[in-house]
């Protein structure tokens, strides 16, 4: 852009550049802010009774205040998963990072596997997940425990759903680790080796550092990820407390179509929690800029 | 999607701390770890019998993939492929002309056009999904319709973000030697900008196509049962118990076409750059 606007002529022809990329603007963006806004508006309306399925419209805010502890305990276990599931795959995708860093051959072997894992669906992993953790599952089998072994699928802990989450996104988070430290960090760990730095030191001082920014930004995607995410939190969590999804999910389909405006209500406090989430890493990611 | 690496460094391998033996060690526990949940799930697929306490099956058998032989996968997989070519085909340009209008832009709607860009991130897909629904319903968009259009807004950030970083190190100055040299602006972009766009095009379509090709609960929440593609069917396979051969030939099924696509996009660019 920079080059062209170098060599651009007059600025007739720069506003006639600048109309068309609006044009060319409005072609992404009309779906994006069709979609969104309808559905935000349509989840709003319907939460307060506005634009009910069937029935004459009533504005009522029984939805937003009849289940408020069975809502923040949701939102409390949702968040209790994304976090859980976020450190995990930020400690084993830098570890993972570092190794396809450090190990040639090895490596190469752990790269392409990991990135291999990027294309499968949530919803094969999730049930991968279930044949490995359940009950008489492959690895009660090979440890040959069925007695002591504890309930990780279904079980009060969401075991088996932040496995999921964390194999599935540990692979992407080295990825994005990968993508934006490896051209840089090798000529910075031979200074450092050169300067008398430790192997932990490099790790510590070198490395991590490097990686910073990129793990930052991937630990808000997989949070956000994660916390709107429905098929493992489903297919391998307890029937109870629910995550926000599985509630929203179970409300919106349930025969009862009372239920649609807690669905709604369900739905927009997820939105409302993501918001904050990425709002606050924003500001976290500048504060970080600006120390720097 | 897999970034091109440079061999590793002697003080790299060192910044590992332990010796030899040490490092293998932990090189097996992270393959172990990235392939041990696909393990039950190839072993499924081809087990005759495998009762409770056994390591392995006791007997063999390619009876799972034999039962996805029926009218109503083959449907499913037919649904599946166009979803998900419908949603890369749409996604991918619109990807494209988004990124070109930021940069394009001055600063302030650019800026605006890239926040746009970036906000169906923040929102969870089956929230998306629940408000938006009752409007297709209301305007008697056809299930199939409302899905793509769902998904297409769904893939958006992903193949805006790959065009991005890729026209973010793309040099002007190439078109700006073929102009020189004659070649008008439509020449130009074909002979040399799509071209050099070629992979990060091809990286977008592929992600947006694993949008639509694994969706689960787009497809379950607006098809309303109509839409019927492979994530659905594992879906009811897996949520029911003693399903295990049908749910693992399905996963085999599903995963097996995205990686020899993963494959074909990598490998050839790979080879390329280490000659």
């Amino acid at each position: 852009m920079a080059a062209r606007r170098r060599f651009g002529p007059m600025t007739g022809r720069r506003a006639s550049t600048t109309g068309r990329a609006a044009l060319l603007a409005l072609l992404a963006v009309v779906p994006i802010v069709a979609v969104v806004g309808v559905s935000l508006t349509a989840a709003g309306l319907q939460s307060v009774g506005l634009m009910p399925f069937i029935g004459p419209p009533q504005l009522s805010a029984d939805a937003w205040t009849s289940e408020t502890g069975e809502l923040i305990r949701s939102s409390v276990t949702s968040v209790y998963i994304a976090a859980v599931s976020t450190v995990l795959s930020l400690v084993v995708g830098f570890m993972l990072a570092a190794y396809v860093l450090a190990m040639h051959r090895m490596g190469r072997i752990v790269e392409t596997l990991s990135a291999a894992t990027i294309p499968i669906p949530h919803v094969i992993g999730a049930g991968a997940i279930g044949l490995l953790l359940s009950d008489s599952g492959f690895l009660e089998r090979l440890l040959g425990m069925p007695d002591a072994f504890p309930a990780l699928v279904s079980g009060p802990w969401f075991v088996a759903v932040i496995a999921e989450y964390a194999w599935k996104e540990s692979a992407f988070v080295a990825l994005v680790v990968l993508g934006s430290i490896s051209r840089s960090v090798g000529d910075l760990c031979d200074a450092a080796a050169t300067l008398g730095a430790s192997a932990g030191q490099r790790i510590v001082r070198v490395v991590l550092p490097l990686a910073v920014p990129s793990l930052a930004v991937s630990a808000a995607i997989v949070f956000v990820y994660t916390l709107g995410s429905y098929e493992a939190a489903w297919l391998l969590g307890p029937t109870s407390p629910e995550p926000l999804p599985v509630r929203a999910v179970r409300l919106f389909t349930s025969v009862d179509l009372a239920a649609r405006p807690q669905a709604m209500v369900t739905a927009l406090v997820s939105v409302a929690v993501s918001v904050v989430v990425i709002i606050t890493a924003v500001l976290v990611l500048r504060r970080h800029r600006s120390l720097r | 999607m897999i970034p091109v690496l440079q061999p590793a460094s002697t003080s790299m391998r060192r910044t590992l701390p332990g010796g030899l033996p040490l490092r293998v060690v932990l090189g097996c526990l992270l393959v172990a770890w990235i392939a041990a949940p696909m393990v039950p799930v190839l072993l499924w697929s081809i087990a005759g019998q495998w009762r409770a306490p056994a390591v392995l099956p006791s007997s063999y058998s390619l009876q799972g993939f034999a039962d996805l032989a029926t009218a109503d996968t083959a449907r499913a997989a037919v649904s599946s492929l166009s979803l998900g070519l419908g949603v890369a085909v749409i996604a991918t340009p619109l990807g494209y002309v988004g990124v070109l209008a930021v940069r394009a832009l001055p600063s302030l709607p650019g800026r605006f056009v890239e926040f746009v860009l970036l906000v169906p991130l923040a929102i969870p897909p089956f929230a998306l999904v629940m408000g938006v629904n009752v409007a297709l319903l209301r305007l008697y968009v056809s299930p199939t319709l409302g899905v793509i259009l769902v998904l297409v807004v769904t893939a958006l950030p992903y193949t805006a973000f790959m065009f991005r970083s890729a026209l973010a190190s793309y040099d002007h100055q190439f078109e700006e030697v073929a102009r020189s040299l004659g070649a008008s602006p439509g020449q130009a972009a074909r002979h040399v900008r799509y071209p050099l766009l070629a992979s990060a095009a091809a990286r977008a379509f592929f992600l947006a196509f694993l949008v639509g090709w694994g969706d689960y609960i787009t497809t379950l929440l607006i098809g309303g049962g109509q839409l019927r593609t492979l994530p659905l069917l594992l879906g009811s396979a897996a949520s029911t118990t003693g399903n295990e051969q049908l749910t693992a030939a399905l996963s085999v099924a599903i995963i097996i076409p995205p990686l020899i696509l993963l494959a074909g996009l990598t490998l050839p660019t790979a080879r390329k750059r280490r000659q």
